[in-house]
């Protein structure tokens, strides 16, 4: 294996290596947040998007003239 | 071709008629200036025979096609306050501190029209009677007797009628603003906004007859930019999100087209003003539209920076009847705003991680700003920030844009603090459940790293609690907005 090959194969850092301190997280304290993201947040955001979407093809026509 | 005009008050104004030729419609424009300039200008200088870019692109493709002969110079008459004297023989500007600069608050252009003859302005809000809040503004290079001056303001015209609109004024003003403000934009001048808005040449007279938004849409596009058109449903006033995103666009510095069709009318949006903070007791949670009390307007019918209110009231329109704006983003935000504004209550699911406040007793304000910007501002202020989090901030590997949460209790909003602060990707796709590189309080953090969040969330995310940040206040980022100094 040549050297550039080697040195591309190393892991890159994470940038939680480069900061000082840092815990790692109980998951269980995130699982709420996760669970409102997955079934709640992230679909009304997807739906809220398109509503956005479709508002702007109609607005779009309207004319402005004064 | 110079006249000084000392003005003991607004009513000697009434000598421009005399001074200028009719066809610059002088007394419409006294009688203007008289009802809208504070007090604190106190001479105008009127520059005669001035040749002004915008104009000339109307002249050369419009004006001078006319069987009515136009004159192709304009007239351009520029604000003073009292300190400054003009002496005649010499053509010198003087004033007592020798800082002309400190006492100059900008120009307007008159154009050989006959109607709406204002042209290119630009002038300082601290003379605009009515004027108030924080206004989106940059520096504007003004050539004068020798003298190089600035102004701070935003560009403003009236629309032409024939070959321009209201639309035409609003997209003008803003890329003009762009130009001077971001050296990656270049300037347009007057005819080539109308020839961007559309496919081909529509010749003759087909401009005055309105603009479409996708029109104005086309010209942010061909000018460089990525607008974003955001709509809300014309039945449905009641879109707070509509809202809440607009003034998070004007408080990230980017001055909004804003259309509303019940008037088929477009101004530009560059400012707001806040409400005067009052303890309202009441519990729910609150976003910073719910704070404002109006928004500064550039519309064409008007001088600029007319204040709209938040509210239907006795104003002529309110900032209700918007129903659709244009934001004309550089590259590279993909994550929307409509996103940001459903995240940001969610975060409040971590709450119990990193410590908000009470949701219903919370107000959220949103808006963009560049990684380099934060750190500035955090750099700024390093005395508010635990070294360990300050680390945090300078080595996240933030992509050019983020948007900032802010979080805030009614007691922290009314002196321009907060309580905690969210920092979003803003190239983060809509799907992501983790979109976040930083959540913070004054006593804990939640560090997200972006290569691996997303599949991974125990490795993806760790905590840093923070230490002694528990006495000190963290303050609200504000975006360099210039505060109105009415003078």
């Amino acid at each position: 294996m040549s050297e550039t090959e080697s040195t591309m194969d190393k892991k890159e850092d994470s940038i939680f290596d480069l900061i000082e301190g840092l815990t790692p997280v109980d998951p269980t304290q995130l699982t709420e947040f996760q669970q409102a993201m997955n079934d709640e947040v992230i679909p009304e955001i997807v739906r809220v998007v398109e509503e956005r979407r479709l508002l702007a093809v109609e607005s779009r026509n309207r004319q402005l003239k004064c | 071709m110079y006249t000084w005009i000392p003005l003991g008050s607004s009513a000697d104004l009434a000598q421009l008629a005399s001074q200028i030729q009719s066809e610059y419609s002088p007394g419409v424009v006294a009688q203007n200036l008289a009802s809208n300039l504070s007090n604190a200008v106190k001479a105008v200088l009127i520059e005669r025979n001035y040749v002004d870019k915008d104009y000339r692109s109307t002249y050369y493709n419009f004006y001078a096609k006319k069987g009515q002969r136009y004159r192709p110079d304009c007239v351009r008459l520029h604000f003073f306050d009292e300190t400054v004297i003009f002496e005649e023989e010499t053509l010198r500007l003087r004033c007592t501190d020798n800082r002309l600069q400190d006492h100059y608050f900008g120009y307007m252009i008159l154009r050989p029209t006959g109607i709406a003859t204002i042209g290119r302005s630009v002038v300082s809000p601290d003379v605009r009677n009515g004027a108030s809040g924080f206004i989106i503004t940059a520096p504007h290079k003004v050539h004068l007797l020798g003298y190089q001056l600035f102004v701070e303001g935003f560009p403003s015209m009236d629309q032409h009628i024939d070959i321009s609109v209201c639309a035409h004024a609003a997209c003008w003003s803003i890329l003009r603003h762009y130009s001077e403000r971001y050296n990656v934009y270049r300037e347009f001048l007057t005819h080539d906004i109308t020839m961007m808005a559309q496919q081909f040449n529509p010749g003759g007279l087909v401009p005055s007859k309105g603009l479409q938004v996708s029109h104005a849409e086309r010209v942010f596009q061909e000018a460089g930019t990525f607008p974003v058109h955001v709509a809300r449903d014309i039945n449905k006033p009641g879109d707070l999100a509509f809202y809440r995103q607009m003034i998070a666009y004007v408080e990230s510095r980017f001055p909004l087209f804003a259309a509303m069709h019940n008037r088929g009318h477009a101004v530009a949006i560059v400012g707001y003003e806040w409400r005067t903070p009052a303890t309202s007791g009441l519990p729910g949670l609150r976003y910073a539209w719910d704070e404002v009390k109006s928004l500064s307007v550039v519309d064409d019918s008007q001088l600029p920076y007319l204040s709209v209110p938040a509210q239907a009231g006795s104003a002529a329109y309110c900032a209700l009847d918007i129903d659709a704006f244009i934001v004309a983003l550089p590259e590279k935000i993909f994550y929307p705003a409509d996103a940001v504004d459903r995240l940001a209550p969610a975060l409040f699911k971590l709450g119990a991680v990193v410590g908000l406040p009470k949701q219903d007793e919370t107000i959220i304000r949103y808006f963009i700003t560049t990684g380099s910007a934060l750190r500035r501002f955090v750099r700024g202020r390093e005395s508010e920030f635990d070294p360990k989090l300050l680390q945090t901030i300078m080595t996240l590997p933030f992509a050019q844009f983020v948007w900032v949460v802010e979080f805030a209790t009614e007691a922290q909003w009314a002196v321009g603090q907060i309580a905690a602060r969210a920092v979003i990707d803003a190239t983060a796709s809509l799907r992501e459940v983790m979109p976040l590189w930083l959540l913070h309080s004054r006593s804990e953090a939640l560090v997200f790293d972006r290569q691996t969040v997303n599949l991974n969330l125990s490795t993806g995310i760790r905590a840093l609690k923070l230490a002694g940040m528990g006495q000190t206040a963290f303050t609200r980022m504000d975006q360099n907005l210039r505060p109105t100094q009415t003078k």
